[in-house]
Formats: structure tokens, C-alpha cells, sequence
């Protein structure tokens, strides 16, 4: 619940998001479409989107590191763990706020469908499925009595 | 490789299974939050009433002219797909009393749902009608209707989701899972994997 707090929300979780824009404006110019940054939107002739939290891929990810946190394994193995799970979840976060993007600009009609249901409920469980490759792992590699 | 497959299944049904029965099913969620709203409010006025996605909100005091406001029903029952993916992952669904379970733990979500707009409804009267808001809820009301509606769409939605999956229809809770009181033969502990790990 810390995100929901506001100086958190301004001072980390705004900036983050705002990087979060610049890479996908980068990413999309390089696959041709006209899109330019401004703080947290995408913008392009017809279509903007404002990149908010649910959004930038942070709930996904405190639900992994909560997770990680959790479980019983050595801070190496969980930073390890938090690190690559975070850089998954975020590359996945591109390619939905990326593919948002074009389907705002050429398929209106299921944008709204893909940005309510389809993209939220796919970070969500790449978040528990990173998670359960972890700890099975982590499991597996445990000295049993 | 089959339960990811089956994850996808279950996805897929899911996905098109809310697409298609919400507009139905936001009808449905108006006739039932209703009369909870009403039942939390003196003067009882709220009339819900929904329009293609959307559930439009509506009281006996507000100005005939002005717009009425809407909420998104959408965002507040898209965890209906999560709940089908896990539960796909169940190998027996439909056998085994998973059909029971299934309709049940839907059951329940529903209920969920109905909870959500109310909550969404309060939210919205106690944050988004300026004075009129600050005259009818106090700081502690607000707070609390607000932390609920934002608790629900950035945990609660997911959390129930998995919960009527572990407590439901998690693959470990069938028939075969062993019955509370019946004692499993107790096996001794293989010689030959003993010596394997030892190299």
C-alpha cells in the first residue's frame, strides 16, 4: 500500500513511470509509429494514453517481491530472484503499454478490452508464475533433513 | 507444457465469456448492489441502472438536467478471467465434483462483485461530489470508502481470485486428496535413492 501514499507516488513512482514512457516512445518510434513523450503520456496525431499506476507494471511487481520476500530462501537467492523477476515483468510491461499504443492508434475498438482484462490479468499472473518457477527452483536446490 | 495450456484455455474461455456476458451481468450486478445501496442510505434515493458497460448512477436528489455519473463495470469484474485460468489448471474440472466447486466459488465471486460496486458507489459519493460529499461524509467515512474501492482494484479483485482457487479448486483438492481422519499407509523411505544420492 506504500505506492498509494502520495509523496512515494510523486517522487518514485511518477518518475518511474515517466522512464517507463520513454523507452515505449523509443520502442515505437523505432517500429514507425509517430509517437512523442510528455512526462507520463504517449502522445501521436489522434491518440494519447496517460500511463498510470496499474499501468507501469509496479503492482505486478510488488506482488513478485512480497512473494520473493516471503519465502524462505538466502538474501542472495532472493535478490537474484527479485532482480530477474523484476526485469521479466517490466520487459512484458513494455510490450503491453507498446501494443496498448498501436491498438489505440489502429484498433479502437478492443483497445479498451485488452487494457482492462486482457494485458492486466497476463502481468498478474506472469508475476505468480515467475514467482512459482523461483521457489520450485529455490525448493529443489534446499539441503533436506 | 499442459498446464500452461490449459492456463491458456481457461484464459481464452474466460476472456470471452466476460467480453460476452457483461453487459448482461452489469444488469444483473445493478438489480442486486441496489438494494444494498438503498439499504445503507437514509433517504434511500440511489437508482443504479446499467448502459452497455457502464453502471450510471442515479438518486432521487440529484437535478433532473445534470449528467448522470457512471462507473466502469468492467474494472471491477475482469478478475472473473484470472479465477477461469487458474481454475483451467485443474486437470478434472468438470469431474470429480470440480463442477460443484466451479459453480460455487463463481457464486461466490459474484457476491464479490456485488460488494465492489457498492463499495465503487460509496467511493464515488464520498470522494467526487464536492461539498455535497463533505457534507455527507465525514473524514473517517471518506477514508474508509476510498481505502476500500483502492484496496479492491490493486489487491482485493486478485486476491479473491486466488483465494476461491486455493481454497476451491487447487489441483491438490479432489477426490483422491486423502479424507480428514484416514490415516495414509506410512511408507519407509527408499533404500536405492538413499544410496544414488551419496554418488
Amino acid at each position: 500500500m506504500a505506492v498509494a501514499v502520495q509523496p512515494m507516488n510523486d517522487h518514485v513512482v511518477v518518475p518511474f513511470t515517466a522512464k517507463i514512457v520513454t523507452v515505449s516512445t523509443a520502442t515505437l518510434r523505432a517500429l514507425g509509429e509517430p509517437a512523442r513523450a510528455l512526462g507520463t503520456q504517449i502522445q501521436a496525431a489522434g491518440f494519447a494514453v496517460d500511463v498510470k499506476n496499474g499501468c507501469n507494471g509496479v503492482e505486478a511487481m510488488l506482488i513478485l517481491v512480497a512473494a520473493v520476500l516471503a519465502f524462505p530462501a538466502s538474501w542472495r537467492e532472493r535478490l537474484l530472484g527479485i532482480a530477474i523477476g523484476v526485469a521479466v515483468i517490466q520487459l512484458l510491461n513494455l510490450v503491453r503499454v507498446v501494443s496498448l499504443f498501436w491498438l489505440g492508434v489502429h484498433r479502437r475498438d478492443i483497445f479498451e478490452t485488452f487494457h482492462t482484462a486482457v494485458w492486466q490479468t497476463i502481468l498478474i499472473l506472469a508475476a505468480v508464475g515467475l514467482f512459482l518457477l523461483w521457489s520450485r527452483r529455490i525448493g529443489s536446490r534446499a539441503p533436506r533433513a | 507444457m499442459r498446464l500452461a495450456l490449459r492456463a491458456a484455455a481457461g484464459f481464452l474461455a474466460g476472456l470471452l465469456l466476460w467480453t460476452a456476458a457483461s453487459p448482461a451481468y452489469g444488469r444483473l450486478l445493478a438489480e442486486a448492489a441496489e438494494p444494498v445501496l438503498r439499504f445503507l442510505e437514509r433517504p434511500a434515493a440511489t437508482r443504479l441502472y446499467a448502459e452497455e458497460r457502464r453502471l450510471v448512477i442515479d438518486r432521487a436528489d440529484f437535478a433532473s438536467r445534470s449528467e448522470r455519473p457512471s462507473l466502469p463495470v468492467d474494472d471491477l469484474t475482469f478478475n472473473v478471467i484470472l479465477f477461469l485460468t487458474l481454475a483451467a489448471t485443474r486437470r478434472r474440472l468438470f469431474g470429480d465434483r470440480g463442477l460443484l466447486y466451479l459453480l460455487a466459488a463463481l457464486g461466490i465471486l459474484g457476491v464479490t462483485h456485488v460488494a465492489a460496486v457498492v463499495v465503487a458507489v460509496k467511493a464515488f459519493y464520498a470522494t467526487q461530489l464536492g461539498t455535497w460529499s463533505a457534507a455527507y461524509y465525514g473524514p473517517v467515512s471518506r477514508t474508509f470508502w476510498a481505502g476500500a474501492a483502492h484496496f479492491y482494484r490493486l489487491a482485493g479483485c486478485w486476491a479473491i481470485a486466488f483465494v476461491l482457487w486455493w481454497v476451491l479448486l487447487r489441483p491438490e483438492v479432489s477426490a483422491a486428496a486423502p479424507t480428514p481422519g484416514r490415516r495414509e499407509p506410512r511408507r519407509e523411505p527408499k533404500r536405492a535413492s538413499r544410496l544414488r544420492g551419496r554418488g
